[in-house]
């Protein structure tokens, strides 16, 4: 099926739906106020609390666009699969006996029952627990029970019941994404200058990267919109998480803390170089700078990333910790720890994020157990400051009810945006649409507000 | 893991009384604010440890290979938490939530020269900006006999919920 089969129909009921139930047509188009020129950039707060906004970006964007899934490392062996979503919609990514990646709806082609258990597994077939109908891990019907009692017609032909294939399913360097449009564009063209940021993670490790075992799963009380610009703000780092620096600083004075065994917190108090890029199609990024990059787990293989790689790459990965979304639904982080954190829409005003640590295989075990604690340190809601993003967060989505003033400003810098690369960009070939002198200005939002508009406002 | 017929260890109720006392008191001034006197509470090589879910029935059960919700090793990490809370500047501390911890099914496992291992259930009644929540754990302490008296050395909660919603803290555990 088509993905857009319905929606000439759809976008008018939706267009037309608003919240107090009066009839109103909503030009999404028109919620990003986009007058760089003019020196402004902002966004109607509408886009966070408007439920035909939301309906409509399940539409337009997450049934439409590439999606992440997972990492190559949850599926490791054949048969091995990872139940995920697309938006709302369930799929299931398994690994083929040939080794090739596929995903399909996680709902049996009968009356829909999700045809997994588990969130992760290994199942040469997939039988619904419901009425018992089973699929091979190719997504062929091979079996309905009682078939001859409820299908006696000759020449039946089981595979109808085959389960709807996700077209798309590309990685890129182990990173899994799919697609309901079978017209996306490929991957690596819709990924843009980000993919050169998933190469400066993924090339810390000849043997690749993993998921390490366990994870954290939280709700948010925020539109998933808010946790991806979150993810990617600067400007709120040394305000947010200025008392995570003052509890580290504390702790290495207090327990004379060395080496691996300290938490970074020299980046957070400001006053380092930094910068921000719009990566295109919607990507974005920020780094800044380690004050002392000797504690991170990766300097352990400085000398193999001297030989193997260019000294302007070598400065990348060691010294500026980055921060990588990737519309719309993951950001990959290597700062103190290393991070996949996914994004599942829920509704309008809830969104549930799911965190992995994603490390080098390999690595030594001092390494591993350091990049284990300063995950733990900082990322989890359970941790000291991503608890402090997630409170950020929902006051900013309560807020955001204020539509009497109707705009979220994100000018700031403007008059620093750099179009293209900056000369740190340049020194490896990374080429961003845009870069900007630090990561406190907001000129990398532009990318992903344009993205959504040009989604959103194209309708049927 | 149980020997005695009705399930935990043959000890004596001054024991059985103590150490059901030290974890009612340690619930107790989570819920009072009474950080200093909670600190005071556990041993200076204290392991608190509150693993991740692995998969839908099994939590990480390895600290140096898998990751965990919370895991620190000695009583100044949990300085650091009380740090935080009181320098009333994290976001998610202030205003701070108020809670109510009830503690039961305390037992004992086996008790030696060294300390006992027990184990309780706990269920946290919070309040606050995201409205009234209800969080449970299964408790498994290692507590040790001192010379100032039972104090804890190893505090783990497997905390049930792998859809958390809200920030959680020591005092919502």
């Amino acid at each position: 099926m088509g993905p857009g089969a319905h929606s000439g129909r759809m976008k008018n009921i939706l267009d037309k739906a608003s919240m107090d139930g009066s009839l109103v047509t909503r030009d999404f188009g028109a919620m990003v106020d986009d007058r760089v020129g003019e020196g402004v950039f902002r966004v109607e707060r509408a886009v966070y609390t408007d439920p035909a906004v939301f309906e409509a970006e399940m539409e337009r964007i997450y049934d439409r666009n590439w999606v992440y899934l997972c990492h190559e490392s949850q599926v490791p062996e054949e048969t091995s699969y990872f139940a995920c979503e697309i938006g709302r919609q369930p799929v299931v990514v398994i690994r083929q006996p040939d080794g090739a990646i596929r995903a399909f709806l996680n709902a049996c082609s009968h009356r829909g029952a999700l045809l997994t258990a588990t969130k992760q597994g290994k199942a040469r077939t997939l039988t619904c627990r419901f009425h018992g109908w089973s699929y091979g891990c190719d997504g062929h019907c091979i079996r309905i029970k009682a078939e001859k009692e409820g299908y006696p017609e000759d020449g039946f032909d089981r595979s109808r019941y085959d389960l709807t294939q996700v077209p798309r399913v590309e990685s890129y360097r182990g990173f899994i994404f799919g697609s309901l449009n079978p017209d996306v564009q490929p991957i690596e063209e819709y990924l843009a200058a980000a993919a050169g940021w998933i190469d400066l993670l993924v090339d810390q490790s000849p043997e690749g990267l993993e998921v390490v075992p366990g994870s954290s799963t939280y709700t948010i009380r925020g539109n998933w919109k808010m946790q991806v610009e979150n993810s990617v703000d600067g400007h709120h780092v040394s305000t947010v998480h200025r008392v995570f620096a003052a509890t580290v600083s504390n702790r290495d004075a207090r327990d004379g803390t060395q080496g691996l065994a300290q938490t970074e917190g020299g980046r957070i108090t400001g006053k380092v170089p930094s910068g921000a890029y719009d990566l295109g199609n919607g990507h974005m990024s920020i780094w800044a700078q380690h004050t002392t990059p000797e504690r991170r787990p990766i300097w352990k293989k400085k000398d193999w990333l001297e030989a193997t790689y260019s000294p302007a790459k070598v400065e990348w990965i060691l010294t500026r910790g980055r921060n990588l979304a990737v519309f719309p639904n993951v950001m990959i982080m290597d700062n103190p720890s290393t991070q996949i954190r996914v994004v599942k829409p829920i509704s309008v005003d809830r969104a549930e994020v799911t965190v992995y640590c994603i490390a080098p295989k390999g690595e030594s075990a001092e390494a591993r157990a350091a990049r284990l604690r300063k995950f733990e340190d900082f990322y989890l809601t359970s941790g000291m400051a991503t608890s402090d993003d997630m409170a950020a967060l929902e006051d900013t989505q309560a807020g955001s009810h204020a539509r009497a003033a109707r705009w979220n400003d994100f000018g700031r810098g403007i008059g620093y945006m750099i179009e293209g690369p900056d000369e740190i960009a340049k020194a490896i070939g990374l080429n961003p649409v845009s870069s900007n002198i630090t990561w406190e200005n907001e000129t990398l939002y532009f990318g992903f507000y344009r993205k959504w508009r040009d989604l959103m406002a194209s309708g049927a | 893991m149980m020997d005695g017929a009705a399930g935990g260890a043959e000890v004596d109720d001054a024991l059985r009384r103590d150490v059901s006392d030290l974890i009612y008191w340690e619930a107790t001034l989570l819920d009072r604010r009474r950080w200093e006197e909670w600190l005071a509470l556990f041993c200076d090589d204290a392991v608190y440890w509150v693993p991740s879910w692995k998969n839908e029935e099994e939590t990480t059960d390895d600290p140096e290979t898998q990751l965990n919700l919370i895991y620190l090793r000695g009583r100044s990490r949990l300085e650091d938490r009380v740090f935080r809370i009181e320098s009333r500047d994290s976001y998610a501390s202030m205003p701070l939530e108020r809670t109510v911890h009830v503690v039961g099914n305390v037992l004992i496992e086996s008790a030696d020269h060294d300390g006992v291992s027990a184990v309780a259930n706990c269920l946290v009644h919070s309040y606050g900006e995201r409205g009234t929540q209800t969080r449970a754990s299964l408790y498994d302490f290692r507590i040790r006999r001192t010379e100032a008296g039972l104090r804890i050395a190893q505090k783990k909660i497997t905390f049930i919920d792998d859809r958390i919603a809200g920030p959680v803290d020591v005092y919502h555990l």
